[in-house]
């Protein structure tokens, strides 16, 4: 049997034995069989296709076999042919392993062996190359064979190939060379002409607008951003849209704390959402503005703060919050009575206070940047205002910061963050999520009022987290609820019965398309 | 979230969000706000993690925060 997975030109000794057990056996082989016959025509043995045909009825294989044996001169065709079908025979009769997997590897290997023949023909010619180190590894007889039937085509087409490789090589550097020659008038020129729109105002910004557009409706959103910074200081409380000149004053004014309420939210709002927009700089220094805004907040606690312990200055808000929890509760004191802050407020309110005054002296100081620094001092002194007014002119406390402190530490934690917040990180989360709750209020109060209701409802909450891309078909709002909220509250939300199935038809249906 | 400890003060969500919308606010809806604001802070923390890996900063820094505001609130702008 192991005789048969030769390859026929190998051997052309014709069995006797096989026409009668392939006659049985190989039927899977016929088909090609009778196409191998087709091929065998050329050789002497079948001169006539009357034999030939006689030959398919008596045995299939044992003919075929004799026909492409004798033939020296069949085609290469043929023989691939014959080779596959012997393999295949020696695969189905012989449960033979290491038969199986050798006549597999022939057909494997073949593309691999043409190149160690082209390797071995060429090593006579020219020996330079030995860098094809399989080339002697040539275990195989059936290595010979293929080498006799590749023509020699294939050393030209080597040939060829290494004949652009050269060029190749070569010529970029002479198209670079070129191009910079080329390039350089064409600049120049293109400074001297038109440039000026090339380096207008508006190109920056667009890009960068265009930059945190990951979100899909970023521009829809940085446009909104635009309203809001002009809406937001006129609703408030009547400072200037253009609050830059009008803030100068404000140092002085901020001793008496009841005008500027709002102001350190406005201020910081609109910078940072400047910030956030494309920047006033339209020439690639958002890094630089940032960085002076940045500083700005940052100096001031640095210089004084550092003799003191170095407070969190948004505990003053939280401070008032507990003294509102009285007050406002009013129409939902079933749930939100027993809250109280646990932080001491009172020395850090004290705190707070002297170190807003201790920095008026640094906005004295500080002249080149005295409109920024001056706005950083007032934030810092409104500050200690308790409370801060939205534009319904509600007053409202802030998120104590133990609570955001501690989710931030969560949160930093698990998204791999080493060491823990400082007060000024924590400053900067408190004054992110301050933002968001106005911005997640005025999201749910135009739901609320797209629906002409009063109430926000849950359903307002539903779109807006759907909206927000935080739920979706495959993650429903009380599916994150179980990840992220602690059980107690979880129950809360699991005691309304009808709310869980509302939740996912509501926000379905309940998009709206008007309410950006 | 820690087992064990205060939740969230309730009233102050509920109040926060009443005053910037100048609407009532149903029963249980603080508690989906403040779900919300358990996923905004965790992407807060993430980007701003990201940033400062980037930035080449130990730890997460208010400069990171501050950078990466702007960017998840738009995320979270419904």
């Amino acid at each position: 049997m192991a005789r048969e997975s030769h390859p026929p030109g190998r051997n052309p000794a014709p069995d006797p034995d096989t026409p009668v057990r392939r006659a049985i056996s190989a039927e899977p082989g016929s088909v090609a069989a009778s196409s191998r016959l087709s091929f065998s025509i050329r050789t002497p043995a079948s001169q006539g296709r009357n034999l030939t045909l006689n030959r398919s009825v008596q045995g299939l294989s044992a003919s075929g076999r004799k026909a492409g044996a004798g033939a020296a001169s069949a085609t290469p065709h043929a023989r691939a042919a014959f080779r596959t079908i012997d393999s295949r025979r020696a695969a189905i009769s012989t449960p033979h392993l290491a038969n199986r997997r050798r006549s597999v590897r022939e057909a494997r290997e073949t593309p691999r062996d043409v190149l160690r023949n082209l390797g071995k023909a060429l090593a006579k010619t020219s020996e330079a190359i030995k860098s094809s180190s399989s080339s002697p590894k040539s275990p195989k007889p059936a290595d010979d064979t293929i080498l006799e039937e590749r023509p020699s085509q294939f050393l030209d087409d080597d040939d060829d190939e290494d004949l652009p490789k050269r060029p190749r090589l070569s010529l970029p550097i002479d198209v670079d060379e070129d191009d910079d020659d080329e390039l350089r008038p064409h600049r120049s020129a293109g400074l001297e002409d038109e440039d000026l729109t090339m380096r207008s105002v508006e190109m920056p910004r667009r890009a960068y607008s265009e930059q945190p557009a990951r979100l899909s409706t970023g521009s829809v959103r940085i446009s909104d951003y635009y309203g809001r910074g002009g809406e937001a200081p006129d609703d408030e409380d009547g400072i200037d849209p253009g609050f830059f000149p009008p803030r100068a004053p404000i140092p002085e004014e901020d001793f008496g704390f009841d005008d500027d309420g709002p102001s350190y939210d406005r201020s910081g709002f609109d910078m940072a959402r400047r910030d956030t927009l494309g920047r006033a700089s339209d020439f690639g220094l958002e890094v630089p503005l940032d960085m002076a805004n940045e500083s700005t907040v940052m100096l001031a606690p640095q210089l004084e703060d550092s003799p003191m312990r170095p407070p969190p200055e948004d505990f003053a808000p939280m401070f008032d919050q507990r003294s509102d929890d009285d007050d406002d509760d009013g129409d939902n004191n079933a749930d939100m009575e027993g809250f109280p802050d646990p932080v001491s407020e009172p020395e850090e309110d004290n705190e707070v206070e002297t170190v807003a005054e201790a920095r008026t002296p640094v906005t004295a100081t500080v002249t080149a940047k005295s409109a920024i620094t001056k706005r950083g001092s007032s934030t810092k002194e409104t500050i200690k205002r308790t409370k801060r007014i939205s534009r319904h002119s509600i007053e409202y406390p802030s998120l104590p910061a133990g609570v955001v402190k501690r989710l931030a530490q969560t949160f930093a934690k698990t998204s791999g963050a080493k060491g823990k917040i400082n007060p000024e990180t924590l400053k900067a989360i408190i004054q992110a999520s301050d933002w968001f709750f106005e911005q997640i209020g005025e999201d749910l109060e135009a739901y609320a009022k797209h629906a002409h209701r009063k109430t926000i409802d849950e359903s307002d909450m539903l779109t807006l987290m759907k909206r927000q891309r935080q739920t979706s078909s495959h993650m429903t709002p009380f599916a994150l609820a179980q990840r992220h909220l602690p059980r107690e509250l979880l129950q809360e939300l699991r005691m309304t019965p009808p709310v869980a199935p509302k939740k996912r038809r509501r926000a379905s249906v309940g998009e709206d398309p008007e309410v950006t | 979230m820690a087992p064990g400890q205060k939740l969230y003060p309730r009233a102050t969500v509920k109040k926060i969000v009443k005053a910037h919308s100048g609407c009532n606010v149903s029963k249980n809806v603080d508690v989906m706000i403040f779900l919300d604001y358990v996923l905004f802070m965790q992407t807060l923390m993430k980007e701003a993690t990201i940033e400062a890996k980037q930035g080449g900063e130990r730890g997460v820094t208010a400069r990171s925060v501050r950078k990466v505001t702007g960017d998840t609130l738009a995320k979270f702008k419904g």
